[in-house]
């Protein structure tokens, strides 16, 4: 009996204790500190990646004497939510999905350009029109486009293609004549690899280039936007033609081989030196990775090149679909404002450009920058697009990214019950747009 | 207490009252030492669990913290509208809880079979601490590891993939299959891994069981005619069965919060075939920020751990008692 007197007594010190651990866990996420002469970004990129980025960070140390922290976490999300949560975010990051940025604006975790104290106009110079859109939510500017990426490419090797006697095609029917010829000759014409959950990504691009040049720019953007249902039938349309590029017939070990296949061994099915396939449709990076990581003795254009993705409706052929990453402050102050007015620099972009890592953004990076063709090429594409559109799994909110490629994945093994599956998606879709 | 006792020296009895107050005494002094224990037990264990249950019956979106009370809605969701959690709609039944189901039945029945025939075999030959050796090696490699390790095997390329070059070795004309890349065979091929990777423990801890026995019983078995079936069956069985009991507990409880081998091998896909609960969980609160309605997994597996853990604490309750 005592002891259990005992246990009641100490039990509210047990509580206070508890609080106190609490009340330290939470601090304040007042986030405009002094400057302190270091600054943390955080960002995915690690490897080859991560050394291109340090290039840059350098420069900034050399520039403007502040200290430049990188921190990294490819699994970003699960590493930036705690953190905010927990009022200890990095100063700023560089996020590559749009409806993140979104997210994070509207709970009042970010700082806009206003409130850092950047000058509008000069950003307004050198970033095109819709790159400013994509960091702008609700009317107010809070992303900073640092990398672009065109997605509008398909990479082949011209030796194959001159061999076979074709030309890169100019329209859908052309790519899928190749893909018939060279099937008929036992090859295999594309290579994918969306495996998991960390590769299916590869299979939204494709519908996404498939969507934008059949159905068009508006209706793209009504789609990723919550305003028109996944049960369009322009929907089904281009579903049923990614589902010719994408058949058990195409690709090595067909659909099931995919869905084991990861991105970067799927690079090396086409451009490794034990090559499977003929062809690879994903974005403008796949050539540094292949280059610099798959095959170290491709040369650029002979052995890879990349030709532009085939329209499917004339009317949408000036149309490009790419990605780009935004960088956003969570904190202001002094060391922020230096760090995100370099970044937004066409001097960081030129110094980034150089590494063969990215496109730049920035109008004022001029061509030579880029350590070769290809990349030139990629970022005369970007330049030159009537209409840019930005890769719509990643405008989506919430999960439904991720749920939207398992979506796809799910739709290539059993194309009869595409019905069903997009409306799932749609009604999933639904509840995430209306929160 | 003029002359203070050597320790030991209190055989004899010590008056009434003395002992009562060394017993109150004690009651404080314990509290005392284990109270850091209990801070830290409240800090990182009670006062999450309870933020979790919480969390589970609220919206909880974005910042991870409560902000508008939903009640049960979570779970009425989870268990009705959620086809990546349990979808009922065709048979067989599929979905995250029923592949940790799977998980439960296949993985730990496996670990514990595999893992007394190894110990039981392996006790009657020579080269015993070898074989045992090699079997616990895995053990030792972190669920990444084995994870990147089993891709290997398993690619659907012949050129990379072991299993496919094996079995294309057999049958030439053997169509290499993908065995993650496919809705049929993904959940087995995940489990297939992390079973081999942790048969050892079940091995060794019934290895060190085994040795407990007696060599009178079983000689007495022998004398007696007893075949070695029989001994097995008879006499090693009902006496490993408290040992197999803790090594089954033990591995049902590590196969509930199974996360970092199908997050490495598969995130769950593909089409979400190999969606367990704990990934459900990591991507919907940490990559979808929706707090509550994670929290309310956590909830559901919280739920499936007691009754397990009822069972082992009244089991050793039991075994206190026969002591």
């Amino acid at each position: 009996m005592t002891r259990y007197r005992t246990f009641l007594v100490l039990l509210p010190a047990l509580v206070v204790a508890l609080a106190l651990v609490a009340a330290g866990c939470g601090g304040d996420d007042e986030g405009s500190s002094k400057s302190t002469g270091t600054v943390s970004v955080f960002s995915l990129w690690g490897g080859s990646e991560r050394d291109a980025f340090q290039k840059v960070l350098t420069g900034f140390t050399e520039k403007t004497g502040i200290k430049a922290k990188y921190e990294q976490g490819r699994d970003f999300l699960p590493i930036l939510r705690p953190r905010i949560a927990a009022g200890n975010p990095p100063d700023v990051a560089i996020i590559p999905r749009p409806g993140v940025v979104a997210d994070f604006a509207r709970d009042g975790s970010l700082k806009t350009v206003e409130e850092i104290g950047l000058d509008t106009d000069a950003l307004t110079e050198n970033l095109s029109q819709s790159y400013l859109d994509l960091g702008t939510v609700d009317g107010d500017l809070y992303g900073i486009v640092v990398k672009a990426n065109s997605k509008n490419t398909i990479w082949y090797k011209p030796a194959s293609f001159k061999q076979l006697g074709v030309q890169p095609p100019e329209d859908w029917q052309g790519l899928l004549q190749i893909a018939d010829k060279m099937r008929s000759e036992g090859k295999k014409p594309f290579a994918v690899g969306a495996q998991g959950s960390t590769n299916s990504w590869t299979l939204t691009d494709w519908f996404e280039n498939i969507y934008l040049h059949q159905a068009g720019p508006e209706k793209y953007q009504q789609l990723f936007t919550g305003e028109l249902p996944f049960t369009d039938p322009t929907v089904k349309t281009a579903l049923g033609e990614m589902t010719k590029v994408i058949s058990d017939e195409n690709v090595p070990g067909g659909i099931q081989g995919v869905l084991g296949t990861d991105f970067v061994t799927s690079i090396g099915q086409v451009f490794g030196t034990n090559a499977k396939a003929e062809m690879h449709g994903q974005g403008g990076f796949v050539g540094g990775i292949a280059i610099g990581q798959v095959n170290t003795k491709l040369k650029p254009i002979t052995d890879i090149d990349f030709f532009d993705f085939p329209t499917l409706n004339p009317a949408y052929k000036g149309a490009l679909m790419g990605a780009g990453d935004q960088a956003v402050a969570f904190t202001s102050n002094d060391d922020v404002k230096a760090l995100m007015e370099y970044l937004a620099s066409p001097e960081a972009g030129e110094i980034w450009a150089k590494t063969g890592a990215i496109i730049s953004p920035n109008k004022a990076v001029p061509d030579s920058a880029y350590p070769n063709e290809l990349a030139v090429k990629e970022a005369k594409q970007l330049k030159d697009a009537e209409t840019f559109r930005f890769d719509g799994s990643d405008l989506l909110p919430g999960t439904l990214g991720q749920s939207w490629a398992t979506t796809l994945q799910a739709i290539i093994q059993n194309p009869d019950k595409m019905d069903q599956e997009l409306q799932d998606f749609q009604s999933s879709a639904e509840g995430e747009f209306e929160a | 207490m003029s002359t203070p006792a050597a320790p030991g020296s209190v055989v004899g009895k010590p008056p009434p009252g003395r002992l009562a107050r060394l017993g109150r005494g004690s009651g404080w002094q314990g509290f005392f030492f284990i109270s850091p224990a209990l801070v830290l037990l409240g800090a990182l264990l009670v006062y999450p669990v309870v933020w979790t249950v919480r969390l589970s019956v609220d919206k909880g979106r974005r910042q991870l913290e409560p902000h508008e009370f939903v009640g049960l809605d979570n779970f009425k969701r989870l268990l009705t509208d959620d086809r990546r959690f349990l979808d009922l709609s065709e048979f067989p039944p599929s979905g995250a809880l029923i592949n940790n189901l799977r998980w439960i039945v296949l993985y730990t029945a496996l670990c514990v079979i595999l893992g007394l025939a190894i110990a039981v075999l392996a006790s009657r030959v020579r080269y015993e601490s070898l074989i045992k050796a090699v079997i616990f090696v895995p053990m030792a490699i972190s669920a990444t590891a084995v994870a990147m390790i089993w891709l290997f095997v398993y690619s659907p390329d012949p050129d990379q993939g072991v299993l496919n070059a094996a079995l294309q070795g057999i049958n030439s004309g053997f169509d290499p299959i993908s065995w993650v890349g496919r809705e049929g065979t993904v959940n087995y091929a995940i489990i297939f891994a992390y079973v081999w990777a942790s048969t050892g423990f079940a091995m060794v801890v019934l290895s060190a069981a085994l040795k407990g026995i007696s060599t009178e019983v079983i000689e007495a078995a022998r004398t007696d005619g007893a075949t070695d079936w029989a001994i097995f069956r008879r006499i090693q069985l009902p006496l490993l069965s408290l040992p197999i009991a803790v090594v089954t507990v033990w591995l049902i409880i590590n196969v509930i919060k199974v996360f970092d081998i199908v997050y490495v091998m598969s995130g769950g896909g593909p089409s979400g075939a190999s969606e367990v609960i704990a990934n459900r969980y990591f991507i919907e609160t940490f990559d979808g920020g929706k707090g509550g309605y994670g929290a309310a997994m956590a909830v559901i597996m919280l739920l499936m751990i007691i009754p397990i853990m009822a069972f082992n604490i009244r089991r050793f309750r039991s075994e206190a008692v026969t002591r």
